[in-house]
């Protein structure tokens, strides 16, 4: 790869030089006897760069006899222009004269028309001199040529490949110079020889000496640290991309074929094991992606929705992975040991459907309600009894389901608030606003999106936002719609706050009027009036947030900010509705005790009635066996309240996919295939497929997992319906986020948002445990189901494993420890310690924006001290140029006498001769594009300032060009 | 019976309440547009055309097309509802119509005459604009309101005759050889057909510019999808919001055919 390389450089010099003399061409026509010359004895000159050339070549130009190349030489410059204008003047005799006066004008005023005549008129001279300027051509060819090899060896950078093809090009320039007619077929013999020599070198390889392959091996070293660093190189990207193709397959050539006989098939065998070993690491790392669940799915997601669609689907995800293991706890340790070892069913009277039930028990209706066999198993607490051991593994059944209840509650908080954690870490210190602008450009595309529609929309967002923010800067001067902004932004609060009031009445008057109907006996109402609570409940978690959303438009917040408003409120109306749903509940467990007092007492009489009646009956006195089923039992509020429960759970999921399907998918079926036939495009107007509602979901989330929590003590079926629940969402959603939706017209980073869910998520958990902390203290359980009938509060198993199972120095140990003397003073210390980490990381925190702002500051004074530098560096250069213009300037005073002196007879060569001095020489290649004519010396100093120290360069028409065409694309914005 | 308590049927409320807001321009649209058409046709026993001419003719200036086209925003934006091009997007067309400054100009879709005026007053002198309406009714007041802006039959000609008959004879009966600007505001479904139509014809050169209106709202998403396919224009979409409405988005298309690269 390197000859390749580097004959692709070699080729270019030539080529290079070819461009900088058919240039001249243009300008120097008269020289070309000259450099013919010149080419010769200055041979050694040419080795520097194009630039140099250039500039000893305008030099040269500018005064041909100061340049020390002697009188004759003179004389040939004049005898070539004598005959260059004797052919033109048979041509164009008449009209000479008037072009030379015009073109004097334009050199005074730059017009554009004379410059065009002034190019045709070039091109007519360049034609002619074209033989002259090949000999030229050739001539600097044959000198590059022999020059080639010292000069490719002194490019060490390339490796050391030339040195293995040193000699063989040697010979083959030879060949060339034989075989050269002109430059053209030349070049392309060239690349034939390239192809051959990459096979010699092949072969060759074998028979290198030890220090040539020592070379090769550094080579390949140096390219590996070359692909390695290249990602850091200040280089355009496109170089970059071909340095490391060619880079690469020169390893690829060169590092197996390394080394020689053992040696070297031990290093071919090296290098594949090596590269076996990267794939199969590449494999692995695919492999483990491939392990994470649903990883592409939301990849997939992310590209074409944006990050905060994809931040749903992530806490979504999250969410499945606490769910299952709080399923794992509950299953394992609570469901399975009941099933298997408990007391099967029917075997006492909580674990029987009663006689009244029996008929309906196993109805679907009664099924889907939770009521008859699935009340009675399981998945509700009255199942469970309150035997302390349960089977020959003596497993302690209430203590477990004790400490499964509060375990899965301990571990959501631990892992809620190690996530905020470790997310509060990613977030950083302190986010300033003192760049915007900056931070917008630079931040604000979102890498991750790979759908050309979302880019599409991402790019509207941002230009908007530039826009928006631009409007903002100018208004934050003005500030008179302020106030205006400030009174639709109250009146937007105050209709939420209206909805939120009107929903929570709604709420309240359909629990009212349930336990109205709870009163009259459920079976006398529909199933409408009996699902009201969940249905209302659902309905307006579903359409509360639309309206909040319409609502606040009218905001016209950052749609960062405008989803966290959105989330509060969606938050505040959810607790609401919650908190309504709560209080009806306790109103009903409350009920529900009073029930059961009564039915205490009813139980005693019934029995001593029942016992009075045995010993009257018969006097064998055998104890009466009754059936399970007729025993009359109390209610059992647990129960009630994990059925509530989960019927939420259940109708909230219902509401979830219904809305799903109907809202999402049907609208996208219609607006799909109805807008074929439709007196307006459905798509983009009127229905529109609909957006994802990031803000609902995560709140229907977040408000379900609180549910979750707060029901799970009551009914450990919970957290294996929400797993359910939770995968089934997790492919429905995705699948229908790629069905039935289009990307937010306004997508954003959600990156600052994750901890706010999560700080969401630490509210409604501990708003949800609450109530089951709540009810689990205060409360008694009932006395005739559950596993802890009979005790006098839930929490009291603890006391009873305490005093049997353990030791007595155990339970002595653990009264001292739970002595108040000795708990405050834990908590106190505790408090303390909190209170001092606390302040420590603030500390820290404070010190590390000291830091951020030093930093800015050091590189703020880097910045002004560099520019000092530079500016004193440019003066310096304008001082320099100064001294140089005024001897160039001396210079010019004297061949512009002689030039008059040569130029007697026959004005019309002058302005031709000034065009070096003055004029932009005319483009290069036969397009003719049309440059700015000559300029007048004040806009030339200008240009010259611009190049620094190269002076008079003539291809400082390349400059100017792209100049001449930013102006039309000004113009059109 | 189903029996549905009134407390789910409240709970039905803020989603009307969204719907109502959230699409309340096109509810207004739908009133203005087809409603109050509906009850002026039954009353007055004329055409919306005709009533508009009716009212242009009462209160403009004859002979200034600045005054008929103030009068028919009026018109439209006060008293009924006509899709014209309306003066938000007409800046649009002016502003290109005067950075290019066609010679020969192709009107799809005349309806009464409000574009081709805006077209005809802004057009250099020489300049023929050829206009298309398929209706002959729109087409008679059209006519009327064109010369009654004071644009004679070179500058205007209008040919009543469906688009997709009048674009293949353009070159045989019109001695047209390259069409400089194509404006189009007629069906939406026939965008695309007369856009393939006018490639066919070889009537677009390079640089030949093709504006169409409507373009999201009604909206043409085969066009717009064959556009965005097809090499053969630099095209962008200016976005705006339908003519004399402010809340729904719309946006015309401008096309610069690049010809067959």
């Amino acid at each position: 790869m390197v000859e390749k390389f580097f004959q692709d450089h070699e080729r270019k010099m030539p080529r290079d030089s070819l461009i900088t003399s058919e240039n001249d061409s243009e300008q120097d026509a008269g020289l070309s006897l000259q450099e013919e010359h010149e080419s010769k004895t200055h041979r050694t000159k040419r080795r520097d760069g194009d630039r140099q050339k250039k500039k000893r070549r305008n030099e040269r130009r500018k005064g041909g006899t100061r340049a020390g190349e002697g009188e004759e030489d003179l004389q040939a410059v004049s005898e070539k222009r004598e005959r260059s204008k004797r052919k033109r003047a048979k041509s164009k005799q008449e009209t000479s004269r008037r072009e030379n006066n015009e073109e004097e004008e334009a050199q005074l005023t730059g017009g554009k028309g004379t410059k065009a005549r002034k190019d045709i008129r070039n091109e007519k001279t360049r034609r002619m001199e074209k033989e002259e300027v090949r000999e030229v051509e050739e001539n600097v060819d044959k000198g590059k040529k022999k020059q080639g090899s010292t000069k490719k060896g002194e490019k060490k950078e390339d490796g050391g490949k030339q040195l293995v093809k040193g000699k063989a090009r040697e010979v083959k320039k030879k060949k060339h110079k034989k075989a050269e007619t002109s430059s053209e077929p030349e070049t392309s013999e060239e690349d034939d020889d390239e192809e051959e020599d990459n096979d010699k070198d092949v072969v060759r390889l074998e028979c290198l000496s030890p220090e040539e392959l020592e070379k090769l091996k550094e080579a390949v070293d140096e390219r590996k640290k070359l692909i390695q660093s290249l990602r850091g190189k200040p280089w355009a990207m496109k170089k970059k991309l071909v340095t490391l193709r060619e880079s690469q397959e020169f390893v690829e050539k060169y590092e197996g074929a390394l080394g020689k006989g053992k040696g070297r098939k031990l290093y071919a065998y090296k290098v594949l094991m090596t590269k076996k070993w990267m794939k199969f690491q590449r494999d692995f790392e695919n492999f483990k992606t491939a392990c994470i669940p649903w990883e592409m799915k939301i990849k997939e997601i992310e590209s074409h929705f944006g990050s905060s669609v994809a931040s749903y689907f992530l806490f979504l995800r999250w969410m499945y992975g606490i769910n299952m293991i709080l399923f794992g706890l509950t299953f394992g340790l609570v469901m399975v040991p009941e099933a298997l070892m408990g007391r099967p069913y029917g075997s006492m009277p909580r674990k029987t459907v009663p006689r009244a039930e029996e008929a309906s028990a196993m109805d679907f209706a009664v099924l889907w309600d939770f009521g008859g066999y699935a009340q009675y198993s399981v998945l509700f607490y009255g199942y469970y009894n309150n035997q302390r051991t349960v089977g020959w593994l003596k497993f302690r059944m209430p203590l477990s389901y004790f400490l499964v209840g509060v375990g899965t509650v301990a571990y959501s908080y631990m892992v809620v608030i190690r996530t905020m954690a470790r997310n509060a870490n990613e977030s950083g210190v302190g986010d300033d606003n003192s760049f915007n602008f900056s931070w917008k450009m630079f931040t604000s595309w979102d890498y991750l999106i790979g759908n050309a529609e979302t880019a599409d929309n991402k790019f509207a967002s941002i230009t908007t936002s530039f826009k928006e923010a631009i409007l903002e800067e100018q208004e934050s001067h003005k500030d008179d719609n302020i106030h205006l902004t400030r009174f639709l932004r109250v009146l937007a609060n105050f209709l939420v706050l209206c909805c939120l009031a009107g929903s929570g009445y709604l709420i309240y008057f359909v629990v009212r009027r349930s336990q109205k109907f709870a009163l009259d006996g459920l079976e006398n109402h529909t199933w409408w009036e009996r699902n009201e609570v969940n249905m209302v409940m659902s309905l307006l978690g579903m359409f509360c947030p639309m309206l909040f959303d319409v609502i606040s438009t009218l905001e016209n917040y950052h749609p960062r900010v405008a989803l966290q408003w959105q989330l509060g409120r969606i938050f505040a109306l959810f607790l609401g509705n919650l908190y309504t749903f709560i209080i009806a509940l306790m109103d009903e467990i409350n009920l529900k005790r009073k029930e059961e007092k009564i039915v205490k007492f009813n139980i005693t009489t019934w029995e001593a009635s029942l016992y009075n009646g045995t010993v009257s009956e018969n006097s064998t006195a055998s104890p009466v066996t009754i059936h399970p089923a007729d025993v009359p039992r109390g209610p059992c509020w647990e129960t009630m309240v994990g059925q509530e429960f989960v019927r939420l759970i259940i109708s909230d999921t219902m509401t979830t996919y219904i809305t799903l399907l109907i809202g999402d998918f049907l609208r996208a079926v219609l607006v799909r295939f109805l807008n074929y036939c439709w007196c307006w495009d459905l798509e983009a107007g009127f229905p529109s497929y609909s957006e994802f509602d990031v803000s609902g979901n995560v709140l229907g989330l977040i408000f379900n997992q609180g549910m979750i929590w707060m029901g799970s003590f009551y009914a450990p079926c919970l957290p294996a319906l929400n797993v359910i629940r939770l995968h089934v969402s997790m492919y429905l959603q995705c699948w229908a986020v790629m069905c039935c939706n289009v990307p937010q017209e306004r997508v954003f980073k959600a990156s600052g948002s994750n901890n706010f869910y999560m700080a969401m998520l630490l509210v409604i958990l501990f708003l949800s445990t609450l109530p089951a902390i709540y009810t689990i203290v205060s409360i008694p359980p009932s006395f005739d189901c559950g596993p802890f009938s009979g005790k006098n509060r839930m929490f009291d198993v603890i006391h009873e494993t305490l005093e049997s199972d353990f030791p007595p120095w155990f339970s002595k140990v653990f009264s001292y420890a739970s002595n108040p003397g000795l708990v405050l003073p834990f908590i106190l210390l505790m408090v303390l310690a909190i209170y001092y980490l606390q302040s420590t990381s603030k500390s820290y925190r404070e010190a590390n924006v000291e830091l951020k702002k030093k930093l800015q500051m050091q590189n703020e004074e880097n910045k002004r001290k560099n520019k000092r530098a530079a500016l004193k560096a440019q003066m310096d250069l304008e001082e320099a140029r100064m001294t140089a213009q005024e001897q160039q300037r001396n210079n010019n005073a004297s061949v512009q006498d002689q030039e008059n002196d040569t130029d007697i007879h026959g004005s019309g060569q002058r302005p031709y001769q000034e065009k070096y001095g003055c004029n932009p020489p005319p483009p290069v290649g036969g397009r003719g594009r049309q440059m700015p004519s000559s300029r007048d010396p004040g806009s030339r100093t200008y240009n010259r300032g611009n190049h620094g120290p190269s002076g008079y360069l003539p291809g400082f028409a390349r400059q100017s060009e792209p100049r001449m065409y930013r102006v039309p694309s000004l113009q059109r914005h | 019976m189903l029996m549905v308590s009134p407390a789910i049927a409240l709970a039905f409320l803020p989603l009307l309440l969204t719907l109502i807001i959230r699409y309340r321009y096109f509810f207004v649209l739908f009133y203005r547009a087809v409603l109050i058409r509906m009850w002026k046709d039954c009353v007055t026993g004329l055409s919306r055309e005709e009533r508009a001419f009716q009212y242009v003719l009462t209160h403009a200036t004859p002979g200034d097309p600045d005054s008929i086209l103030d009068t028919f925003d009026v018109w439209c934006s006060k008293v009924e509802f006509i899709s014209n091009i309306g003066p938000k997007k007409g800046k649009i067309l002016d502003r290109l119509l005067m950075e290019h400054s066609p010679l020969t100009v192709l009107e799809l879709g005349a309806h009464c005459g409000y574009s081709t005026v805006r077209i005809a007053r802004s057009l250099p002198l020489g300049a023929r604009l050829y206009s298309i309406e398929m209706d002959q009714r729109n087409a008679a007041i059209a006519e009327k309101v064109i010369r009654l802006a004071g644009f004679d039959d070179d500058t205007v000609e209008l040919i009543v005759n469906p688009s997709d008959e009048v674009i293949p004879q353009l070159r045989s009966d019109y001695n047209l050889e390259r069409l400089d600007f194509v404006f189009m505001d007629h069906w939406k479904k026939c965008y695309l057909p007369d856009l393939q139509m006018l490639e066919g014809s070889g009537l677009l050169g390079k640089g030949s510019i093709i504006l169409a209106d409507n373009v999201l709202f009604p909206g043409a998403p085969k066009f717009l999808r064959y556009i965005r396919k097809s090499g053969l224009y630099e095209w962008r979409i200016h976005r705006a919001t339908l003519e004399y409405s402010k809340g729904i988005r719309d946006g015309m298309a401008e096309l610069v055919y690049q010809g067959i690269k």
